[in-house]
């Protein structure tokens, strides 16, 4: 019996030491951090700088916050058809024939834009007003942007479909590594053949990457003529409205419809992607539903409710559940150094004798050169 | 419940052997899976972090020599856009070490009308002899295959490294530069860090500065200063930028064992998703 007890202290002993910490047994030394892109952030979904950013100094630069490149533009390459003329929404007027395809212009992130498109050859009475969202960069597409422009063309397929009432939605985006292969597979535009019709191509594309711009685009004539109103005195109110033509020379940078989660865009809103606010929105004013509040671990808050209606919420509990397994700070540290082979050299010297002789000679045995004295 | 006494010493010397291997097989896995948190899919994320790690480290002006297909023009533009340098491929210049660069090359006669605006991001400097700096530059060749996928809109990222001597191939001087090409997947610079000191992160892709439109405020970088030397021909150790020759004398110079590499980074593409509903 007491060699029982000794085998299975023996085994105990084995077992115990060799998982002094509580991981080789169950985690089998498996460490897991997040990705640098994820670092940069406090926590899921919310962008910032968080728990993961080192100081950078006195600069005050912080990871994350200053790329080399930040590309606040997007750079999109109209390429046909060719000869089309591209664009762009000013204010209340548009800014016609700024581009032709093949062209390309930057266009500031985070914005929605809405575009003039004519003059496509073979449609020439053909006009249509698209939305093009251009979405900000993230870590996993500021490489791209700031080295590439975004393709963007229309097809004779695509302008069927529109002319048959049918609304056309194309998504760019940069796929995840493990979609590349795919995606350059698919690189080509394809049109309504390349998804089932039940999925939704933002929420595809995002599935498989990172999204950089959406494209929309209908029918539906924006420049059509309203009815005349007449006022009191029956005069006909003329409405300010600005028109530059690019065929004249004149050019005019487009001006962002809204956030590219503005109401009536279809898309739905991300916390990652704010934009501006909509118009007419006063500035002082939070957005409605916006997080304001923090929480310890970075995740949001509860929604800004304004507008006066009295306080409503009673608690906002977040939990997390994630798995925390944090080795101990070290207290002592041990460091072993051995050379092999070992240091070996002769003992230093600690005597020097030093013994000077001279030639002692008698008096016949000098001979003075001649002009010695 | 009895049990003898060699059973007992053979059930302790299993369960002893039994966890002394698999302590040294976890050991083994958890020293080749470490986490690498430097991705080369973030521009200026390593220059980051290495001011971060090292805040004082002096300014060095490392010298960077351009190389193109065949010949061409490179343009660096030095402390503003509107100041240009223009030099004949290949050209040889001094960047400082952890800014990012951002260069034009243009007029290679097999890509007519062709303007590329690669970048370089300085990650570390050499230590070369003290006055033979400019014989020991940091290689960077633009293939014809690179300038396509470029040309292409699509983005090519290098990650330029210098063998650990220990471990570099045994290639002759002027050998050209062993270039591996890594799977989408692949985080180049931790492939990079196996394999030697990463010293520089080239990405090229199809994006212009625009004749109108803003951005272009942002395209240039920080537009950090290089430096350009005349040099002397008939000096020894002279480098002129408008010899056509290959690095001969540099990699003549270079100690045997201690090329340069490259990792070729993913041809990343825009894929488009469309449905008409």
């Amino acid at each position: 019996m007491k060699l029982y007890f000794l085998a299975l202290g023996t085994l105990l002993v084995v077992c115990v030491g060799c998982a002094h910490d509580g991981q080789q047994v169950f985690h089998k030394n498996e460490y897991h951090a997040p990705p640098a892109a994820m670092l940069a952030g406090p926590g899921p979904m919310v962008a910032g700088p968080g728990p993961g950013v080192m100081g950078m100094g006195r600069g005050g630069r912080v990871y994350g916050a200053a790329p080399a490149y930040p590309a606040q533009s997007t750079q999109v390459r109209f390429l046909g058809p060719d000869g089309m003329y591209v664009g762009w929404k000013i204010g209340d007027g548009f800014a016609e024939n700024q581009l032709v395809a093949p062209g390309r212009y930057n266009f500031p992130q985070g914005s929605m834009y809405r575009l003039k498109v004519a003059g496509i050859p073979g449609r020439d009475a053909l006009v249509l007003y698209p939305t093009l969202a251009v979405y900000p960069s993230h870590p996993t597409t500021e490489a791209y942007l700031a080295h590439n422009s975004i393709p963007l063309r229309i097809t004779d397929e695509d302008l069927d479909q529109i002319e048959t009432n049918n609304f056309v939605t194309k998504v760019i985006y940069l796929p995840d590594p493990k979609f590349q292969d795919l995606a350059i597979a698919g690189v080509e535009e394809l049109v309504s053949t390349r998804l089932d019709p039940s999925l939704d191509p933002v929420h595809e594309a995002d599935r498989r990457g990172t999204i950089m711009a959406v494209l929309r685009v209908g029918n539906m004539d924006l420049e059509m003529s309203a009815p005349a109103v007449l006022g009191a005195s029956g005069v006909e109110q003329a409405g300010n409205v600005v028109s530059v033509n690019g065929d004249l020379g004149e050019h005019a940078p487009p001006v962002a419809i809204g956030g590219i989660d503005a109401k009536g865009s279809g898309m739905p809103g991300s916390p990652l992607v704010s934009g501006p606010l909509p118009p007419g929105h006063p500035a002082s004013m939070m957005p409605w539903g916006q997080p304001r509040s923090s929480t310890p671990i970075g995740l949001v808050g509860p929604p800004h409710l304004p507008y006066g209606r009295p306080a409503s919420l009673k608690s906002h509990t977040v939990r997390n559940l994630s798995d925390v397994d944090l080795p101990k700070p070290v207290d002592h540290m041990l460091i072993d150094v051995r050379h092999e082979p070992g240091i070996s050299l002769p003992a230093p010297v600690k005597h020097i004798e030093y013994l000077e002789q001279h030639p002692v000679y008698g008096p016949n045995e000098i001979s003075y050169p001649p002009a010695g004295y | 419940m009895r049990l003898s006494t060699a059973s007992c010493i053979a059930a302790g010397l299993i369960a002893l052997i039994t966890a002394a291997s698999g302590t040294t097989a976890v050991a083994q896995t958890a020293g080749n899976n470490r986490y690498f948190p430097l991705d080369h899919r973030i521009p200026g994320r390593a220059i980051q972090w290495d001011r971060a790690i090292r805040p004082h480290r002096p300014s060095y002006m490392q010298p960077v020599r351009i190389e193109l297909p065949s010949v061409g023009l490179v343009v660096f533009f030095d402390g503003s856009a509107n100041r240009n340098i223009l030099t004949q491929a290949p050209s040889q210049v001094g960047m400082l070490v952890g800014r990012t660069y951002r260069f034009q090359i243009s007029g290679m006669p097999e890509y007519p009308g062709a303007n590329l605006y690669p970048t370089i991001e300085l990650l570390d400097r050499l230590h070369p002899p003290n006055g033979r700096e400019q014989d020991f530059p940091i290689p960077i060749q633009f293939t014809a295959e690179e300038i396509e996928t470029a040309l292409n809109d699509r983005l090519v990222t290098k990650v330029i490294y210098l063998e650990q001597p220990q471990w570099a191939a045994p290639l002759e001087p002027g050998h050209p530069i062993n270039v591996d090409d890594l799977p989408p997947t692949a985080n180049l610079m931790q492939a990079a860090d196996r394999r030697g000191r990463a010293m520089a992160i080239v990405r090229i892709g199809g994006r212009v500065p625009t004749t109108r439109g803003g951005g272009n405020s942002q395209f240039y970088g920080d537009l950090a200063p290089v430096i350009t030397r005349t040099f002397d021909r008939n000096s020894p150790t002279a480098i002129t930028p408008a010899v056509t020759a290959s690095s001969r004398s540099t990699q003549a110079t270079r100690r045997p064992g201690q090329q340069f590499g490259q990792k070729l980074g993913p041809k990343r593409s825009p894929a488009m998703v469309s449905i008409s509903d």
